[in-house]
């Protein structure tokens, strides 16, 4: 019920049907009202035709005649309501059943008590006679009143059939909607979830949903030239610079090996080189990002043990990581494999390592673990350092984000968004926690 | 010895012929892939170095060609910075050490003699023994002056990387490769700390350091003793 609530599509779908049927509504009323009127005129037609013949035999007859006229009338009469009645100047009843006092000239609606004692309605006319006689002539509304009730009760059957209807129509519209709507949205959840290249689908029937689906391929298409281009551009970039960048470093090389050694100028030139090979590590981590998110090393995938992958790093690494006065602490699940690049996985465990190595103070506590969680493997670092602000969590992982206050220490900025690509390519994710204190990054992919 | 280098690059391919040459090696230059396969079948080379992108036929190329035609001089293969796939490609395509540009000279210099100690693939040593120090690979011991020294698996490779490699300096990417299969550059120096670990356990008693320090270069591990 809920979702029909929030649903745009039932809204309108709705909306529509309870529009189609208040107008059913007040169409009804007013054919009701006319056709009531037109009955009402026509018994008001037959009252005057009976009163002008009374008044006829009045004129040729007299008292005499009439009140035999109307003795006659009521006798063949049997109908609850109806009668006739004379009346004096004074608003005696000379003769006739009607019991009315002063009647009035013209129509007019009567209210009295049946035979049954029951309340009801008729309608009658009032006509002088000349010297303030009136004559009235009266008959029962029963037969309008039953075309009536005959009426309502077709037109309230017909009106909950076009209710029912509508209720239908409006379900099935408001699903149809919905189901073109939902389409759209799942491709665009597919593109979100990673699958770039996926499009919407467009039928044949070239409707305004698949003219929608038409421009979003468009503009996605747009959007993956640009991504592309940009792509591209950063490769190049980095490519072009390479060759200037490997003859400077050949020639201090060259200067390096003619120079004496120990000398100042030696000194200058070994300062060069390290500035150089700086530059170089942030050219090849800007490449190799580049080539994993382009997708094609995932050809090369095997299968790797994870589990002894994980623990060797760790265990290469804690004796550099206590030499540097912090500590590391792993924990391994064994037997987790998957089909991976080891070699980057190895690097994306690395950086992390390195990054809870380089953002904690000394006596730091860093802890790596390796656990299965359903269908995932989950590789997790985790520090005691200050950690980050959960508003930085979704900078960080981007490309030369640096956060202020590690503008102080090395690094290119480039370690967490190669882990990110590292991630993405092996179809898992990044994610960051707070681990009260410090921080904790896990890198999360499938695995068998 | 003598060295084909392939390299289209004029000034790199100078810098490397005069670092082999102030080594005492013979170069022979080729400047496309085809000159290098065409240098590679008709003259005897003791090792080829390859530039993987190379005009005419690409290294990759060229050395399919080479190993079809039982080229059999050991192959190292410079390939551009940053290109995961040249080195998978280079490897299967019958190359025998890689190498990414740029590089310090001394890089290229360790590499190149590192092939060219390589034995034969039919010969498989089970001992080796570089002065004082006997390793059995297939008990996996080694002893020094015929003392047991317990080592971790990992420094056993270390040690026999350098013992392979013995009177040569073999680089800390060397040890990345081989040792932890890391084709990339960590920023912590693990080879370092480890080597460390390794002295410790070789030179307990007092005993003098057998393992070179070669600064900004790696480590060498001495025969003469």
């Amino acid at each position: 019920m809920a979702s029909l609530r929030s649903s745009a599509a039932y809204r309108i779908a709705f909306a529509y049907a309870a529009v189609f049927a208040l107008g059913i509504a007040l169409l009804g009323v007013a054919v009701f009202y006319a056709m009531h009127a037109s009955f009402v005129r026509e018994l008001d037609a037959s009252l005057a035709e009976e009163a002008s013949a009374l008044q006829e035999e009045y004129r040729t007859g007299g008292d005499a005649e009439l009140a035999e006229a109307i003795a006659k009338r009521e006798a063949v009469d049997t109908r609850d309501l109806s009668g006739y009645g004379v009346f004096a100047a004074s608003g005696e009843r000379l003769y006739g059943n009607l019991g009315r006092i002063a009647p009035q000239l013209g129509f007019q609606d009567l209210s009295v008590k049946d035979r049954a004692g029951q309340p009801d309605t008729g309608r009658a006319i009032g006509i002088d006679l000349g010297h303030g006689k009136r004559l009235l002539v009266a008959t029962d509304l029963e037969p309008v009143e039953q075309i009536d009730r005959t009426v309502i009760t077709l037109f309230v059957a017909g009106f909950a059939g076009v209710v029912l209807l509508g209720l239908i129509a409006a379900l099935v519209l408001g699903g149809y909607l919905r189901r073109r709507l939902e389409t759209l949205r799942l491709s665009a959840e597919t593109i979100i979830a990673g699958n770039i290249s996926h499009r919407m689908p467009v039928s044949a029937r070239d409707d305004e949903f698949d003219r929608l689906a038409g421009t979003l391929n468009t503009m996605l298409e747009r959007i993956d030239q640009l991504l592309e281009n940009l792509r591209q551009i950063s490769g190049d970039v980095a490519h072009d610079l390479r060759t200037p960048l490997t003859r400077l470093r050949n020639q201090l090389d060259a200067g390096q090996s003619i120079l004496e050694p120990a000398t100042p100028s030696q000194t200058v030139i070994a300062r060069a080189v390290a500035q150089v090979d700086e530059i170089l590590a942030l050219f090849a981590a800007i490449l190799r990002i580049s080539e994993i998110e382009s997708g094609q090393i995932a050809r090369r995938f095997e299968q790797v043990n994870l589990s002894e992958l994980v623990g060797e790093i760790a265990e290469s690494y804690a004796p550099a990581i206590e030499e540097n006065g912090r500590t590391l602490l792993w924990q391994v699940e064994p037997g987790i494999s998957a089909r991976v690049d080891r070699d980057l996985i190895a690097q994306a465990l690395v950086n992390l390592i390195e990054n809870g190595q380089r953002h904690t103070p000394a006596g730091s506590k860093i802890t790596v673990t390796l656990q299965r969680s359903d269908q995932a493997a989950v590789v997790q670092v985790a520090d005691n350092g200050p950690g980050v602000p959960e508003t930085e969590w979704p900078r960080i992982a981007r490309r030369f984000v640096r956060l202020d206050r590690s503008r102080s220490t090395n690094g290119h900025g480039l370690g967490l968004n190669l882990v990110s690509a590292v991630a993405h390519l092996h179809r898992g994710e990044l994610t960051f926690a707070d681990n009260r204190p410090g921080l904790t990054v896990a890198i999360i992919f499938p695995a068998a | 010895m003598r060295i084909l280098l392939a390299e289209d690059d004029i000034e790199t391919a100078e810098f490397i012929e005069r670092g082999l040459e102030e080594l005492g090696h013979l170069v022979l230059r080729a400047a496309t892939g085809l000159d290098a396969l065409h240098l590679a079948s008709t003259e005897t080379l003791d090792i080829i170095i390859l530039d993987r992108m190379l005009p005419e036929m690409d290294g990759v190329g060229a050395l399919r060609r080479m190993r079809a035609a039982n080229v059999e001089a050991p192959v190292l293969l410079l390939t551009a910075l940053g290109r995961i796939e040249d080195r998978v490609e280079g490897l299967e395509a019958g190359a025998d050490d890689y190498l990414v540009k740029p590089f310090a000279f001394s890089e290229l210099a360790a590499r190149v003699g590192a092939l060219a100690r390589r034995l034969p693939v039919n010969v498989v040593p089970t001992e080796l023994e570089v002065g004082p120090i006997r390793m059995d690979l297939l008990k996996r011991e080694v002893r020094r002056d015929g003392e047991v020294i317990a080592l971790q698996p990992r420094e056993f490779r270390l040690l026999e990387e350098l013992m392979r490699n013995s009177d040569r300096v073999v680089t800390r990417t060397m040890f990345l490769e081989r040792v932890w299969k890391f084709h990339f550059d960590p920023q912590t120096n693990i080879v370092e700390t480890h080597i460390s670990r390794l002295r410790t356990k070789l030179n307990e008693g007092g005993k003098t350091n057998l393992i070179e320090t070669v600064r900004g270069v790696g480590y060498r591990i001495a025969n003469g003793g």
